[in-house]
């Protein structure tokens, strides 16, 4: 399969899981609807007197974006088990990398506007300077994003099959999310609090460092889990 | 005389599924324009054969050879509920690499289906499920053709019209691999059987075009062990 044939196949993959997504619209409702009542107990359930919005607004957005992002990425795979459709692709040219990428594309798509909807919900609730520093939020999100999304995608492939899928995905995904997490609050903070990009430019190399080993392992172990 | 390359070549295939053997030192060949039925019992073997062949599966041991592209037809309909006909069939042409937007048209219309192309397929009986996923198998114009119940769920005219289209394919020189129960209504368009039985290719034969004489063969078979 050439290049260009690999591209094509990446954008019908991606294209039709957002189009089935548009028809159904079922993960995508699901999702926004617990990132706004994730964002409103958070902000509700604190004492604003003890707990400023400095401190809470960084846990509270990277809650939100990772187990959003979690409900669709558990439909990611979902949706090829009906009717086997994924056996339908395999018997197709398309190599398991432009698999693995066109659903690795859908989901980013799916994640982004899940992130981009609970954004002016979270700028609503917490008094923080987000807009001073926004280039630089804006590529921790979409760095951490693309490392638990290149994870979240192979791990919904690995547990399609179980009984319990739903319930197995974050406890597999658990151990792996540990670390962009970590990174991307501890830079969140940092960048909320305005504080110069040389005392946290540790934690954001350590997220690209962990973004490229998740892309890179997801991908060759792809091939595997899609075989049987 | 030359003989032609087989469409379908498997050697000495066996596959197991954790502790128990499903299929068992199947060897055979498929030439092209040839249709071999597959005969057996649930749990004979035909469907993991199937997709063995067709590349789904890998085999424990052994190997499969094919002359060309593979399509299948299988239980499933390998398609999205969610999607029209149009829009599951545009989605495997672009997998394919094809850009050939009248072909669609075409296997439609073949099917039967073309007036209900824009219906979201979650909404079609059975019988047209059955004549889409054909349409789907045949879009790469495969070489191989794997059918596994091809007429399930299908009602007489329809059936008719999928046995007329296996036909052509034949006289095309598409080798087809059909495994099914309804031999009445198959027995006239393949070449030979091939009789599961327990995991194994017991025989595999000539066919007279008689469904009573195969049913007859496969019990002797069975009874044989």
């Amino acid at each position: 399969m050439g290049s260009a044939a690999t591209l094509q196949a990446i954008i019908a993959i991606a294209g039709k899981d957002l189009l089935v997504e548009r028809r159904t619209k079922t993960a995508f409702f699901s999702s926004i609807v617990f990132a706004i009542l994730v964002l409103t107990i958070l902000y509700f359930a604190r004492d604003k007197t003890a707990v400023g919005d400095l401190d809470l607004a960084p846990g509270a957005l990277w809650v939100t974006f990772t187990f959003a992002g979690m409900l669709g990425l558990n439909r990611a795979f979902a949706l090829e088990r009906e009717n086997r459709a994924m056996d339908g692709v395999r018997l197709t040219p398309a190599t398991p990398t432009a698999i693995f990428l066109g659903k690795v594309v859908g989901n980013l798509v799916f994640v982004g506007t899940v992130e981009l909807v609970s954004l002016p919900v979270f700028i609503l609730f917490y008094d923080v300077p987000i807009w001073r520093e926004l280039p630089i939020l804006i590529l921790v999100i979409a760095l951490a994003t693309a490392g638990f999304v290149s994870v979240g995608t192979l791990f919904s492939a690995m547990v399609v099959r179980t009984r319990f899928s739903e319930v197995m995905l974050p406890v597999l995904m658990l151990p792996f999310l540990f670390p962009p997490v970590v990174a991307a609050v501890q830079l969140t903070r940092g960048i909320l609090a305005l504080r110069p990009l040389s005392e946290y430019s540790g934690w954001l190399s350590l997220l690209a460092a962990f973004v490229i080993i998740f892309f890179t392992f997801s991908l060759f172990l792809f091939e595997a889990i899609l075989e049987e | 005389m030359l003989l032609a390359e087989p469409a379908v070549a498997v050697r000495g295939v066996f596959r197991r599924f954790g502790y128990r053997w499903v299929l068992r030192d199947i060897t055979m060949d498929v030439a092209p324009g040839e249709a071999v039925l597959l005969v057996g019992g649930n749990g004979a073997g035909k469907t993991t054969l199937l997709r063995v062949v067709s590349g789904l599966l890998r085999p424990s041991k052994g190997e499969v050879s094919l002359g060309g592209t593979v399509g299948m037809v299988a239980h499933h309909t390998m398609m999205y509920d969610a999607l029209t006909a149009h829009e599951n069939l545009t989605f495997f042409a672009r997998l394919h690499g094809l850009k050939i937007r009248a072909r669609i048209g075409e296997l439609l219309e073949r099917m039967g289906l073309a007036h209900v192309a824009d219906e979201r397929i979650g909404t079609y009986s059975r019988g047209m499920l059955q004549r889409l996923a054909i349409a789907r198998a045949l879009m790469p114009e495969p070489r191989v053709l794997l059918l596994d119940e091809p007429l399930t769920g299908l009602d007489d005219a329809a059936s008719r019209t999928v046995i007329d289209v296996l036909n052509a394919l034949e006289e095309q020189g598409v080798a087809m691999l059909i495994a099914t129960h309804q031999l009445v209504e198959l027995v006239g368009t393949a070449a030979r059987v091939g009789y599961m039985v327990n995991g194994k290719l017991a025989a595999l034969e000539q066919c007279g075009g008689d469904a009573g004489q195969v049913v007859g063969r496969y019990r002797e078979l069975v009874a044989g062990g």
